[in-house]
Parts: structure tokens; C-alpha cells; sequence
């Protein structure tokens, strides 16, 4: 969890992603930083998102994406 | 079979009469055999494509979705991660195959129907090499299916959606064949969803006298929009650009006229449409948002074709922005670049390849690719720049949350739709370039007032209806776009008013409507893409 919020504190150091909601669907990352998160994120975590994946209730909070990592990984 | 004409009015009476007549569970039987009754008026020759779109699209999205019922019965008797991994790869690559060829086939079919007039030389040079055709082939001979683009953009997105697991397959071919060829939405959209359009007709569809009486409230207010406004405003901007001589005020008139045209067609086409499924109890997406009160380019095709700008979103935008190449690109890029140039790259792939083919879907000439790259570059600059002129107003202390600067910034979007439309509405470049030329250096402002706006088809007592109509239509949009929707204020009210008002309507319609023997109305604008 603490990586993933390096990454998202990288593109947007001025919120707070313990707490916020709509990362996507509010555009707190914009269309712009969404192709670097999930590069970043797939090279962090050493995983593959697919367009299956590519929902906005997997990327709206901390815990959504963390919990869809984790499925990836396993 | 126009959907403004008479036989239209009693194909959709006998719909309704048999519809109700049926017992419920039937209720959809009765729309899928009038569907391809309709489609078969416009064209027997069309229903072969169709078809075909229809059971391979069905074929494989039951296939996909068979493969991923085994998969998960699969998974479930593993416990070793590695294997786990390995078997999804293995449905996955097999899937993958499946939608792969249907896309492709599908795709290529709506490719070769519009692009094949640009080939017909090579092909005719073909023929006689081989002998195989006596005669010339001309671009007449091209079938091109009735609403050829919106099935196969409805039926691939199914595809997509199915791939993607966001929903589950249909197992009824008759089921998804209502789906794709649904009368009202099969010839100019709106670009529905299955797990929404599909949903909708699997209701129980049943009567509700409200429902039917605001359905055909609806239908009346899209023929008054496209009979009263778009269909005379059209009379003045085909003669305007039929004239070689024209002053550049009137030029200005012409594209005004325009864009309220193509809103007024656009959006009449779809109240008429959205009304008659209303009466059958089918609710179709909403593919219009009050767009003329967007205050930037996104935000206008958030409300403009909505159906159209979400499919593209959806099925375009978002795969290249997660493509593995842009990620690649990100990479290389990431040190190598400085990072904001970076970034402006990286923002502007993914828009201008979804705008260039958004172009492409409107028409295939010149003209609509300049068209997809215009808005492609502005929306890359809209995205890449309103940060920095935000920061800017706030030092220039401009107060951009007053309204007065939501209408500068809603009269420039207006200002930009109106130039997106010189670009396509003149027939080519050179004749979008003449026209600014002659706005630019030949604007004669007298022509205002000197009785030459009334020599291109339209009388004084005309314009002045056709202003009024123009004042009411902008009444009703800033209504539902501050107040909340017309038809339910409409509700409250006693029954005389809302007969009285109806009543207005359709004598609105049969008295100022361009229609009859002695005019021809205009065919609705969007059914030619």
C-alpha cells in the first residue's frame, strides 16, 4: 500500500489518497497522469492490467486499486 | 420510410395497436418482427448485412462467454498460482481469437461500404484483367446498409464489453437480434449499450397512460424541431452555399442558421425516437445534453451525440491510453524528455488518434478528416492548457466563476462548433476557405437590412416564425438545463393547459412545418453516417 501511494503522491503531491474518493471519476488524476499510474504501477508491482480492469471503481480510491492489485498478483 | 412522413405515423399506430394486443411475455416478439419489417421497407438488400453482423457478433459472444463459464469451473479445481495463471492465458488467447475475427470482419464490412468509392477505378481495372464482371462497376452499385455504422459500433461494443467481462453474454440470438436492429434507434443512433438497450427490452413492457402521453409529447416536440426549425433553416443554407456571389454577413447568417439546424435535426430525430419507444415502454440513452450550454470543448461532447463520444471513449480513448505501446512510450520517454513535453505527447496520442477516427466515422472525404484533427487539437489543447489560463485568470484577478464569464466562454465554445461545421458543411476545403475569405474581406454589413437575407428561400413572416421558434427552443433548453425537465413541469399542470399546449404544438407543426407536395424535406443529417 505504501508504494502505491508513492506513486499517486508522485503525479498529485498536493491530495491526500488515504482519504480521498473519485480518484478517476473526479478526475483527481486526470486523463493525462492515467498512462504514467499505471505504468508505474504495473513496473512497481510486476503485474498486467488489462482493459478488464480498466473501470472506474477500481481506480476511485486507495483501497479499490490496492485490492485489485492484489488480485492480479494472485 | 422517413420517420417524418405519414407512413411512418401509421407503421408505428398498427406497432402499438399489435404490440398491446399481445399477451406481455410475447410483447418483444411484436418489436422484433417490426423492426425487420422497417428495416426491410428501407431495403431488402440491407437485411443480408445485418444479419450477418448480427448472428457472428451473437456467435461470439456466446462463444467468449462459454469459454469464461469453463475457465472459472477450471480455476476452481486449481490451487497452484502458476497454473492458475497459466490457464487464464490459455481462455484469454482463445478468446482473444474470437473477438479478433469478428471485430475484423464486422470492421472491415463497415469499411469496404464506405471507402470502397474511392476504389472503384482500381477495381473496375481488376475486373477486367480477371474477366470475371462484364459491364462497369460504379459506386452505385455499393450497398450501404441503412444505419450500417450505428449497428456495427452497438454490436462491437457488445463484443468488447463481453471480452472485458463487464457483462455476461446474451444466450437468445432473437434476444440480441432486437437488440441490434431495434427500429427506433437502427438508423441514426443513439449507439446503445446492451447491458442498458438490451436490459430495457427485456423488461416487462406494459401500458402506462403517463408514460404514453409524455412519449407522445416527446415525438411532438422533435417533429416541431425538425419540421418547423431545422427543415426551413436548411432551405436558406442550401441556398446560401448553392450561390457563388454571396456578402459575408450573410455567409455569418448561414452558419448561425446551420449550427441551429443540425442541433434542431439532430435532436428532433432523437425526441421523435426516444418518444415512440417511450409509448413502448423501452427507454433509450440520453444522446443529448443541452450542448450549446458546454463551456469548453470536452465538456460539449460530454453533451453533444453522447452515445457517440462515450463509444469512443469507451472502445477507442481508453485502450490506446493503456495500450501497451503508450506505456512503452512512457518509459522510453520518462528522462529522456524534459517532463513536460513528455506529458503533452503522451496527452495528445490518444485524443488525436480517437479524434482523427471519430472523423472518419462522420464521413470518409477530406472534410471530415480535417474535421476529427480540428477538434482532436483542441481538445489536446483544451486538456493540456486550462490549468496554466486558470492560473492565469487568478493572477489577472478575472473573476471566473461569474456568469457573465460562463457566457464568453459558452458563446466561444458556440463560436468553435460553428467553425467545426464550416469545415464539413460547404463540401470541401476550398469552398470552407472561400467562405472565410469572403467573411474577412466582403462582409457588407447592409445586407442586414437591405432585404438580401430574405432572396435565399426564406420571407420576412418566415424569419420572424423561424426567430421565434429559435427563441422558444433556447427557453425550453435553459429551462431543463437550470429548472429541470419541461415535460414534468408540463405534468403538474391542469389538463386543459397541457391539451391546449399540445394542440398548439401539432397546429404549430401542420402550419409553419416545411413538408408536402410543393417541399422536400430535408433527409435528417446524422442518418447519412
Amino acid at each position: 500500500m505504501k508504494e502505491l501511494l508513492e506513486i499517486l503522491n508522485d503525479l498529485r503531491p498536493d491530495v491526500d489518497f488515504t482519504t480521498a474518493e473519485g480518484i478517476v471519476s473526479e478526475h483527481i488524476i486526470d486523463s493525462i497522469d492515467i498512462s504514467s499510474m499505471i505504468a508505474e504501477i504495473e513496473d512497481t508491482f510486476g503485474i498486467e492490467i488489462d482493459m478488464e480492469y480498466m473501470t472506474n471503481e477500481n481506480f476511485d480510491t486507495v483501497e479499490a486499486m490496492w485490492a485489485m492489485i492484489q488480485e492480479l498478483q494472485d | 420510410m422517413s420517420i417524418t412522413s405519414l407512413s411512418f405515423m401509421l407503421f408505428l399506430f398498427l406497432c402499438v395497436v399489435l404490440f398491446y394486443l399481445c399477451p406481455v411475455k410475447h410483447r418483444w416478439v411484436v418489436l422484433l418482427v417490426a423492426s425487420v419489417v422497417f428495416y426491410a421497407i428501407y431495403g431488402l438488400e440491407y437485411l443480408p448485412f445485418i444479419c450477418f453482423t448480427t448472428v457472428t457478433v451473437w456467435w461470439a459472444g456466446r462463444r467468449m462467454g462459454k469459454l469464461y463459464e469453463q475457465q472459472d469451473e477450471v480455476l476452481k479445481t486449481l490451487r497452484d498460482r502458476t497454473k492458475k495463471k497459466e490457464v487464464k492465458a490459455l481462455y484469454k488467447k482463445e478468446c482473444k481469437r474470437t473477438l479478433v475475427l469478428v471485430m475484423v470482419l464486422n470492421i472491415a464490412l463497415l469499411c469496404a461500404v464506405k471507402f470502397l468509392k474511392y476504389f472503384v477505378p482500381a477495381i473496375n481495372r481488376v475486373l477486367d484483367w480477371s474477366g470475371l464482371f462484364q459491364g462497369e462497376f460504379t459506386a452505385a452499385m455499393i450497398i450501404v446498409p441503412l444505419g450500417v455504422s450505428y449497428y456495427t459500433f452497438s454490436t462491437v461494443g457488445y463484443l468488447l464489453d463481453v471480452y472485458w467481462k463487464r457483462y455476461s453474454y446474451e444466450p437468445n440470438l432473437a434476444r440480441f437480434a432486437l437488440y441490434a436492429i431495434y427500429f427506433p434507434h437502427i438508423v441514426q443512433g443513439p449507439i446503445s449499450r446492451y447491458n442498458t438497450l438490451g436490459q430495457e427490452l427485456k423488461k416487462e413492457l406494459r401500458w402506462d397512460t403517463d408514460r404514453v402521453c409524455k412519449g407522445v409529447q416527446l415525438m411532438a416536440w422533435g417533429f416541431f424541431k425538425k419540421l418547423v426549425i431545422a427543415d426551413w433553416l436548411n432551405v436558406f443554407v442550401e441556398a446560401v452555399y448553392a450561390e457563388t456571389s454571396v456578402a459575408g454577413l450573410v455567409y455569418v447568417v448561414a452558419i448561425l442558421f446551420d449550427a441551429i439546424q443540425i442541433y434542431t435535426d439532430f435532436t428532433g430525430y432523437m425526441d421523435i425516437v426516444s418518444g415512440a419507444s417511450e409509448i413502448f415502454g423501452v427507454k433509450l440513452e440520453q444522446n443529448f445534453n443541452h450542448p450549446f450550454f458546454s463551456k469548453n470543448v470536452p465538456e460539449f461532447w460530454r453533451r453533444w451525440h453522447m452515445t457517440m463520444g462515450g463509444w469512443f471513449r469507451d472502445y477507442v480513448y481508453k485502450p490506446v491510453t493503456v495500450s501497451g505501446w503508450m506505456k512503452n512510450l512512457n518509459k522510453v520517454t520518462k528522462g529522456r524528455l524534459p517532463d513536460t513535453v513528455r506529458r503533452y505527447i503522451i496527452t495528445a496520442i490518444p485524443i488525436l488518434i480517437t479524434w482523427f477516427l471519430t472523423g472518419l466515422w462522420h464521413g470518409t472525404g477530406k472534410t471530415y478528416v480535417a474535421w476529427g484533427i480540428y477538434y482532436g487539437v483542441l481538445i489536446t489543447l483544451s486538456t493540456i492548457c486550462t490549468p496554466g489560463l486558470q492560473s492565469l485568470g487568478r493572477k489577472l484577478h478575472i473573476n471566473m466563476d461569474a456568469p457573465s464569464f460562463d457566457v464568453y466562454r459558452m458563446v466561444r465554445m458556440f463560436c468553435l462548433f460553428c467553425g467545426g461545421r464550416l469545415l464539413t458543411r460547404p463540401g470541401s476545403l476550398h469552398m470552407s476557405f472561400q467562405v472565410v475569405k469572403t467573411i474577412l474581406g466582403s462582409f457588407q454589413p447592409w445586407t442586414l437590412w437591405d432585404g438580401t437575407l430574405t432572396t435565399y428561400g426564406l420571407s420576412i413572416p418566415q424569419m420572424v416564425v423561424e426567430l421565434a421558434c429559435i427563441a422558444l427552443l433556447w427557453w425550453v433548453s435553459y429551462h431543463e438545463e437550470h429548472k429541470g425537465s419541461v415535460r414534468d413541469a408540463l405534468a403538474e399542470q391542469n389538463l386543459v393547459f397541457r391539451w391546449a399546449l399540445l394542440y398548439g404544438l401539432v397546429f404549430a407543426i401542420i402550419i409553419f412545418g416545411c413538408y408536402g407536395p410543393g417541399y422536400d424535406a430535408a433527409s435528417f443529417i446524422y442518418a447519412a453516417y
